[in-house]
């Protein structure tokens, strides 16, 4: 008896002193510490930790904290979502990948914008279409990537007029030069797949979703697209196999090593090519849009972060103010200067500032920028990439015929459109 | 009546003394019931349900079998399980031929067998992850050490390894083997040295030959610990995740997708919480089968004591 209830006692206290640390670990936060989640590492660290400290003194009632996440996308959103399912109220300021933005919108974990009155006259369209969910604003762009046609200038005299034109120029810089790759670009199954077949989609005048939000992604049109980039690996022989095993960085090797004619890849490429140091081809290539075939238009596929609000944020004023003071043109610039990232407002194009932070022509940048198109704006992205990552991979590597496989895409499409009852949802 | 007093408190003592083991116990019991049942249960509930945390405006419905029923109209599931199938029976296959030779080589060393016998444990002790990058690292392409030896030795087309539905599975399966065969070995080599040397000596004497002296000692003797390996790793490969997550993240497409993978995919990555649990709860069943099985296999004293 008496053991027992010495036992007891003990467990008594011991369940006392946890349940004081559970409710110290739960007390509140200062109402004025804003928090920022984002990419925090390596040079947009600094940068950010730059931006947030000058926002501090201009506004000295807040403090801005920068709460850490993980660099690479998927690894993000999911933190995102455990947080904004559990109604956290931290983070208040958000960075999204433009991809998100609808996701997120729908599940009503960020605030609509426009009760902000945003000034969104200098923006790239296709960037506000991207951050727009059921006719209301959610996101505002930070930066963008387009996807961009890099050429070997010492190879070939111009860039290709269509996608025919790109074949041959590929295939007589390989000959000529023997330079043993034409074309590379990011194959492998993930998210970069998805970009490099919108633009080829684009190129031949298809879509994905059409302006009602219907599946369209087994028409003729992408059934072209998808066989054409087959072609170049297996009939053509100007894109290797081992694209289909490779991502950004394996791409930009190849090409920095003189391996390519062209490659697709994102404009952070850029300064990296012309590192002398570093690069076989500094000083030797240009960027051109992607070209198209007959019945398209030359398409970049639309990247880019944006930022958002907390719809749990305990101070939605103040989280706005500093959203508005990243994207103050000044900030921006800095921001390219020093992380090597494309102002999404295309006056700043014009100005003499940004050439000189990015390296890069300002009027050729604008030109790419301006034929980007928003991915799919749908609350299901995420899902319906990765089924459209897997029929394309599929297909590329012969196990299905790109009819076949964007069939069963469109199929698996339609079904996750049906379930989250989005198939009859405005947009 | 006295007696019956000490009678009345010794039941006293016990029962307080048994309420007192039940006490202590409490913790322990509750921490199991917390981790393992607990959770099992609740994701058997969740798997009723229409639960995916993107769709919040879905709610969490109860929709019974409902996933369930889409999992077996699936057919990347069942894609999966025929992977999940292909790559146990390969990689335990192999596993147990290399382990038995390897545990038959170190069984007739004379000297420094306990050297051996560390260092042959080393691929086991390293991390799966580290091993499926080390692999897929030497079947990069191009440039991997393996593509470039197949040029140097004169073969002009080299597979793109990660870009074919059937090529992939060969790295997979070596990087599996790499690191299991070694495991498998200790178990055989542990069984190899119980077996009476003198049986040897005797079928030498009736003139048996070494292929005979293998069939018909080495063999028979040796099936219990052939059947515990071979228990261990198909259990083990039917739950595998890490060394494909790693390696091929199940592609080329989804070629080499087990079932371990495409539940991560749903659960995690895509967050369909209500499906994710079915897929969960049907890979249970099925280890959980597989286990019993084996327990009463092992259980059999035709196991313990070895057949004549």
């Amino acid at each position: 008896m008496f053991v027992l209830r010495e036992f007891c006692r003990a467990c008594a206290y011991a369940l006392s002193a946890i349940a004081f640390v559970v409710i110290l670990g739960c007390s509140r936060r200062d109402p004025h510490v804003l928090t920022f989640a984002g990419s925090a590492v390596g040079k947009e660290g600094d940068a950010i930790r730059l931006q947030l400290d000058r926002f501090g003194k201009i506004h000295p009632d807040i403090r801005v904290e920068v709460q850490p996440t993980p660099d690479a996308a998927n690894h993000r959103h999911q933190l995102y979502l455990q947080w904004l399912n559990a109604r956290a109220a931290d983070p208040d300021v958000l960075q999204l990948d433009v991809v998100w933005t609808p996701e997120f919108a729908a599940a009503g974990w960020i605030l609509d914008l426009d009760r902000f009155h945003p000034q969104l006259e200098d923006f790239f369209p296709a960037t506000l279409t991207a951050n727009h969910w059921n006719g209301a604003l959610y996101a505002l762009p930070w930066f963008v990537d387009a996807g961009m046609l890099y050429w070997r200038a010492d190879v070939i005299a111009r860039p290709p007029a269509d996608v025919d034109d790109l074949r041959r120029l590929a295939a007589d810089g390989m000959r000529d030069h023997g330079i043993p790759f034409g074309f590379v670009w990011q194959g492998a199954r993930y998210e970069g797949l998805v970009t490099v077949f919108l633009e080829q989609l684009g190129a031949f005048g298809g879509e994905i979703l059409d302006d009602r939000g219907r599946v369209v992604v087994d028409s003729d049109r992408a059934v072209d697209a998808l066989t054409q980039m087959r072609d170049w690996i297996y009939t053509d022989g100007i894109v290797p196999a081992s694209v289909l095993t490779w991502q950004e960085e394996q791409v930009r090797l190849a090409f920095q090593n003189g391996q390519a004619v062209f490659m697709r890849n994102w404009p952070y490429a850029y300064s990296l090519l012309q590192d002398a140091a570093q690069s076989r081809v500094a000083g030797r290539f240009r960027v051109a849009p992607i070209p198209a075939a007959k019945g398209g238009s030359p398409t970049a596929a639309l990247g880019g972060s944006a930022l958002a609000i907390n719809a749990n944020s305990g101070d939605s004023a103040a989280a706005y103010a500093l959203i508005e003071y990243l994207l103050e043109p000044s900030q921006l610039l800095e921001r390219a200067r020093l992380v090597g990232e494309y102002p999404p407002r295309p006056t700043m194009y014009a100005t003499g500032g940004l050439g000189d932070a990015l390296q890069i022509d300002p009027a050729e940048a604008r030109r790419i920028i301006e034929d980007a198109v928003p991915r799919p704006v749908t609350p299901v992205y995420s899902e319906l990439s990765q089924i459209l990552q897997i029929a394309l991979h599929r297909a590329l590597t012969r196990q299905q015929e790109p009819r076949a496989a964007l069939q069963d895409a469109a199929a698996g499409m339609r079904k996750l459109l049906e379930r989250f009852e989005l198939d009859a949802a405005p947009r | 009546m006295r007696r019956v007093t000490e009678i009345t408190g010794g039941r006293q003592m016990q029962r307080t003394e048994a309420r007192l083991g039940w006490a202590m116990a409490l913790p322990a019991l509750s921490v199991i019931a917390l981790v393992a049942i607990g959770p099992i249960l609740w994701a058997i509930w969740e798997s009723l349900h229409l639960h995916d945390l993107r769709m919040p405006w879905l709610g969490r419905r109860f929709i019974g079998a409902q996933n369930y029923i889409e999992a077996f109209s699936d057919s990347r599931f069942w894609d999966a399980i025929g992977h999940t199938v292909v790559f146990a029976a390969a990689s335990v296959t192999i596993e147990l031929v290399v382990g038995l030779a390897l545990a038959m080589a170190v069984d007739s060393m004379t000297r420094g067998r306990g050297v051996v016998r560390t260092a042959m444990l080393l691929p086991w002790a390293v991390p799966t992850v580290v091993v499926g990058l080390v692999w897929r690292f030497m079947f990069e392409t191009p440039g991997g050490l393996v593509n470039t030896i197949l040029v140097r030795a004169g073969v002009t087309a080299p597979p793109i390894w990660f870009a074919d539905p059937v090529a992939a599975w060969v790295p997979v399966i070596l990087a599996d083997v790499w690191k299991t065969a070694p495991f498998v070995a200790i178990l055989l080599l542990a069984g190899l040295q119980v077996i009476d040397t003198s049986l040897y000596e005797a079928a030498q004497i009736d003139g048996a030959s070494s292929w005979q002296q293998f069939t018909r000692i080495t063999l028979p003797l040796l099936r219990p610990a052939l059947l515990v390996a071979l228990i261990f790793r198909t259990v083990d490969a039917f739950r595998v995740f890490d060394v494909i997550y790693v390696m091929t993240g199940g592609g080329p497409g989804t070629a080499t997708e087990p079932i371990a993978l495409y539940t991560f995919s749903a659960l995690l990555e895509n967050l369909r919480f209500g499906f994710g649990s079915a897929l969960s709860v049907i890979i249970f069943t099925v280890t959980f089968v597989l286990a019993l099985v084996a327990i009463r296999l092992m259980g059999r004293r035709a196991l313990l004591e070895p057949m004549s």
